[in-house]
């Protein structure tokens, strides 16, 4: 296959996306509210926690200020996966659990892979409660109200997952297929 | 109360949906997008921030909506930033996608969901001491681009320069050179 030919299989222009993701977010403002992602696995963990650990929640700020899964921000996050769900499903490009890029630099172990993502996982999710909001909730929520939390955390985030990826990857993303 | 559920869910399904089709669930995607080699991901973000913005501009000119600025805390804001990127460096995903790509049916971000679930359950444990240490020392408050030009409307063209420079700059600077899988 010739590889200079691009082949990006049903994905959406960069620019439509942007406006169709831009009425998104503006009818989540007109309807809601700054729109936030990270805010959903704190209401999801205060539902975990009524059912196993009744009070525990109560006990802990963090808890208090987001509301439980009976709520948008929880319905929000549950939708996201049906939206990824619905995505997917009508998509000519089956999903891969080692993107190639990965498998180039560090082989074929899946346990590996799961291993990079549960730290970086716990990493965003643990400096998004830090800093009160995660790509959504700060970067582009805040931006989009002209916030200079929002922009200075985007720059930042952006910035340190350019350095992250190089030293993750090294010089091996050049010979991926 | 229901509507507000309603509202959430159908809200999620199309913005989930919307980030699947432009390629932002793929982690693949996602670390060719920080290694330079895919220019679309970072100027669908950038560009979807500058239509948002300029959308909420006409939200509030029309007295519709509900708006709220996070203060920033140059320690707590920045070291978060730090993590965060490496976090998202690391695996690919930012707490949003992970949902989207659970729903794909990607095995390694339902690692990062459990992972994300982890780090928050151990932040909210740790909040009343992290907060008051980190947090707000250096907090100067709910600022926005506005308190520092003096007019909403100028705040919103220096933010869409802005914008517009870095989507033209990445369109330059990033190679966006072979398939993406």
């Amino acid at each position: 296959m010739n590889q200079k030919q691009r082949e990006k299989p049903g994905y959406w222009n960069w620019l439509p996306a942007a406006f169709a993701l831009a009425g998104v977010i503006v009818f989540i403002f007109a309807t809601y509210g700054p729109p936030a992602s990270s805010s959903g696995f704190v209401s999801t963990l205060k539902g975990l926690w009524s059912s196993i650990a009744p009070g525990y929640a109560q006990s802990h700020a963090h808890y208090r200020m987001i509301p439980g899964p009976g709520s948008w921000l929880f319905t929000f996050v549950l939708g996201m996966a049906m939206g990824g769900f619905i995505g997917g499903r009508t998509f000519s490009k089956p999903v891969r659990d080692l993107p190639p890029v990965w498998r180039n630099r560090f082989g074929d172990s899946a346990a590996r892979r799961y291993a990079a993502t549960f730290v970086g996982g716990f990493m965003i999710l643990f400096a998004s409660r830090l800093a009160g909001g995660c790509t959504l909730g700060l970067f582009i929520s805040g931006s989009t109200q002209l916030a200079w939390s929002g922009l200075y955390f985007g720059v930042l985030i952006f910035g340190f997952a350019m350095l992250t990826a190089r030293l993750v990857y090294g010089g091996v993303a050049k010979e991926e297929k | 109360m229901i509507a507000k559920l309603m509202l959430g869910l159908f809200s999620g399904i199309a913005f989930g949906f919307v980030i699947q089709r432009v390629g932002a669930t793929d982690p693949n995607r996602m670390a060719r997008a920080h290694l330079m080699r895919d220019a679309d991901i970072p100027r669908f973000m950038l560009a979807a921030v500058a239509l948002s913005a300029l959308g909420l501009f006409g939200l509030q000119a029309a007295g519709v909506g509900r708006t709220m600025v996070l203060p920033i805390s140059l320690v707590a804001t920045g070291l978060a930033a730090a993590i965060f990127g490496i976090g998202w460096g690391l695996c690919g995903y930012c707490p949003g996608t992970t949902w989207a790509a659970v729903g794909e049916g990607r095995l390694d971000a339902v690692f990062a969901l459990v992972g994300g679930l982890a780090g928050a359950v151990v932040f909210a444990h740790l909040h009343e001491r992290l907060i008051p240490l980190l947090y707000d020392p250096t907090n100067l408050g709910q600022l926005t681009v506005t308190d520092a030009v003096g007019s909403h409307a100028l705040a919103l063209v220096v933010v869409l320069i802005s914008l517009c420079a870095g989507i033209y700059l990445i369109g330059r600077i990033w190679k966006n050179d072979t398939a993406t899988d």
